[in-house]
């Protein structure tokens, strides 16, 4: 079962993506900030990280940067409300990158893919 | 002794002297006045002097002496006096000149009163003048203008003409350049054209008048051996006077002057007239030149000036827009993340109830309400981010690429297959990519039903002038021009398409950018869309 972090600053996405996920079979871990997912990730191995552009006061974006240097086997998916941020430059740095929706399908979908192109990689 | 004149009478009566006419009646009570004013001129008296030379008269020798010299300086005067005349004539001429002169900046006006005065009568009195101006990025001085008759006929009806007016030198200049300089400049064209001397040539006599800045008189022109033959048939005169235009150290052109018509002899003097002509004339065809020059430039930073301000404009307007966007973008994500959490777990509570539940129908709604919000929400979102758009040189090949990958999962679900084809080497578009691809994905994506049989859709990119032309062919969408016209109205509803953004936010974007935005649709053929996109910063508005 693929373990995944979940990093959204609003409690109800996190209940919505955590109830969904676990539907599809994964197993879900949630941060409401940066240092409590920071914490999370110490205390335990995570297959893949949704991860929010705007926390609070927080930024996203340079966490995305923290994780790729760190935890470089770690993928990471955005997902924003900002569908701007999708011709970033910095934003670029992530495996996927999806608008969030209502609708979770296009985020299952990218998550499916985004876990088998790491397999893929792991079996190379 | 009877004497024949009256020099030793102190009065006389009217008629006793044949050489005073009626007003000078005071000369007969003036006995001295008489003998110094009419005496001398007398043929009366000069019987009288030789009679009273015969008697051997030792004075007489020395009277006849003082006689002969009286008449001598008296000739001499009248000379001096005739000179004088002269040379105040042409210091008022001068002075008429200079004022007309330095009271102009406008170069062919000051070229106009230059040619008159040299041909005028009451001025220097030349037949013909050519007047040659130094091109400097050239390297050439070359005829500019002419004034004078081309044959006898023709000089005697203007100079007839010039009698009967009697201007003044403002007046014939003005005269010459409203109602004769073209017709001037068309007479001489054929030899203006052929008085274009390179500066380098420095053998030439006309360069080495220019070089000296000093003036030279050609006499006996077609045998002088510094004249070249074809300039002196060119000039078809034997003798003519070459006048270099010299203000301060520069040079600025050439008068070439002559009596084509009545062959009068050019004199030294006329030389050095022409001479003292020439600085005023020089320094105001360069001062006019300059002007024009200085008139050009400013020209120019006015242009600058408006463009500034347009431009000033312009940022002023973005900003607002910008603005405007940046609030519009903050309402829509403030909104996201609320519609995001209805739809979510009105889906989740979907997933998990039965079907003959009697809310199901309520969850559907929202589900469906949400969806609709969303979609709306992203189209405020892409008009919110239209207001500020960036651009830059991007290639169009890249372009298509990307809104066809955007569009690809749509498309393929659909059964749409796509064909591209494109000029070769086409140059890099001045575009907002993210904007255009939008417009080209819309375009790709739109929700006309595809009703035709084939399901293909072929974009084709070619270059057309400065620009490249994009153009959306697709045969399986048909609609009416009426409805697809509609459609590129905001929030227009047609009965069938709903109330999308889309085509019409493409239309605003494009618009914005002053890309040229065409949409055709045929209700049997299908629709074709065709973009122009600028391949140069200064087609944007």
């Amino acid at each position: 079962m693929s373990r995944l972090l979940v990093v959204d600053d609003e409690a109800n996405i996190r209940l919505l993506y955590s109830e969904e996920l676990i539907d599809e079979g994964y197993e879900v871990v949630t941060a409401g900030t940066i240092t409590e997912a920071t914490e999370k990730l110490q205390a335990g191995v995570f297959d893949l990280a949704i991860l929010d552009i705007k926390l609070k006061n927080e930024s996203g974006i340079e966490f995305l940067q923290q994780l790729v240097k760190e935890r470089h086997d770690m993928p990471v998916i955005l997902c924003s409300a900002f569908s701007c941020y999708k011709d970033d430059f910095s934003a670029w740095l992530a495996d996927g990158y999806v608008v969030k929706s209502g609708d979770l399908t296009e985020l299952k979908q990218e998550i499916a893919r985004v876990l088998a192109k790491k397999a893929a990689k792991a079996s190379k | 002794m009877e004497w024949e004149c009256c020099w030793n009478r102190d009065a006389i009566s009217v008629g006793e002297c044949p050489n005073i006419q009626a007003g000078e009646d005071d000369l007969l009570t003036s006995k001295r006045r008489r003998i110094l004013e009419k005496c001398s001129d007398c043929s009366n008296f000069k019987h009288d002097l030789i009679r009273i030379e015969n008697e051997s008269d030792p004075v007489a020798t020395l009277v006849s002496l003082f006689h002969g010299e009286s008449q001598r300086q008296k000739i001499q005067i009248q000379s001096l006096a005739s000179f004088l005349d002269n040379k105040t004539l042409q210091i008022r001429f001068l002075h008429e000149l200079g004022y007309v002169l330095q009271n102009s900046v406008d170069l062919e006006e000051v070229l106009s009163v230059a040619l008159t005065a040299i041909t005028a009568g009451k001025g220097f009195g030349m037949n013909r003048a050519f007047l040659l101006l130094k091109d400097r990025e050239a390297g050439q001085l070359k005829g500019h203008m002419a004034i004078g008759p081309r044959n006898f006929e023709e000089a005697v009806h203007t100079w007839d003409e010039i009698i009967q007016n009697d201007m003044d030198l403002k007046t014939l200049a003005q005269n010459f350049r409203q109602n004769k300089l073209s017709a001037e400049r068309a007479k001489f064209h054929d030899i203006l054209e052929q008085l274009t001397f390179s500066t380098a040539n420095k053998d030439h006599v006309i360069i080495k008048a220019l070089d000296s800045k000093r003036p030279v008189l050609i006499e006996d022109a077609f045998h002088h051996p510094d004249v070249p033959s074809e300039f002196a048939r060119l000039l078809g005169v034997d003798t003519f006077l070459l006048m270099p235009l010299v203000s301060r150290s520069r040079r600025v052109g050439m008068i070439i002057a002559d009596n084509c018509i009545t062959h009068r002899h050019i004199t030294e003097e006329d030389m050095h007239s022409l001479e003292s002509f020439s600085f005023p004339v020089a320094f105001a065809i360069e001062r006019a030149s300059l002007y024009d020059k200085l008139q050009v430039e400013l020209d120019r930073v006015t242009e600058a000036g408006k463009k500034l301000k347009e431009q000033q404009e312009l940022i002023v307007r973005m900003e607002k827009m910008a603005l405007v966007g940046r609030i519009t973008s903050s309402i829509a994500h403030s909104v996201r993340n609320p519609l995001m959490i209805i739809g979510g777990f009105a889906r989740s509570l979907l997933k998990n109830c039965n079907t003959a539940d009697p809310q199901r129908e309520f969850m559907e709604s929202i589900v469906a309400e949400t969806r609709h919000l969303e979609s709306v929400l992203d189209e405020i979102l892409n008009y919110a981010d239209s207001l500020y758009p960036t651009r830059d040189f991007w290639d169009v090949g890249q372009l298509i690429d990307t809104a066809l990958r955007d569009a690809s999962d749509q498309l393929t679900s659909l059964g749409y297959a796509t064909v591209c084809t494109s000029d070769d080497n086409l140059p890099p578009v001045y575009i907002d990519l993210k904007q255009i691809s939008y417009c080209l994905r819309t375009m790709l994506q739109s929700d006309i039903d595809g009703i035709g049989e084939d399901k293909t859709i072929v974009i084709t990119a070619y270059r057309s002038g400065d620009s490249v032309v994009l153009r959306v062919e697709d045969r399986s969408r048909r609609i009416s021009q009426e409805d697809l016209d509609r459609l590129l109205i905001p929030f227009s509803e047609t009965r069938d398409l709903g109330a999308g953004l889309g085509l019409a936010l493409c239309k605003a974007m494009l618009e914005k950018q002053g890309v040229p935005f065409e949409a055709l649709a045929d209700p049997l053929k299908g629709t074709v869309y065709t973009i122009v996109l600028p391949t140069h910063k200064e087609e944007q508005p």
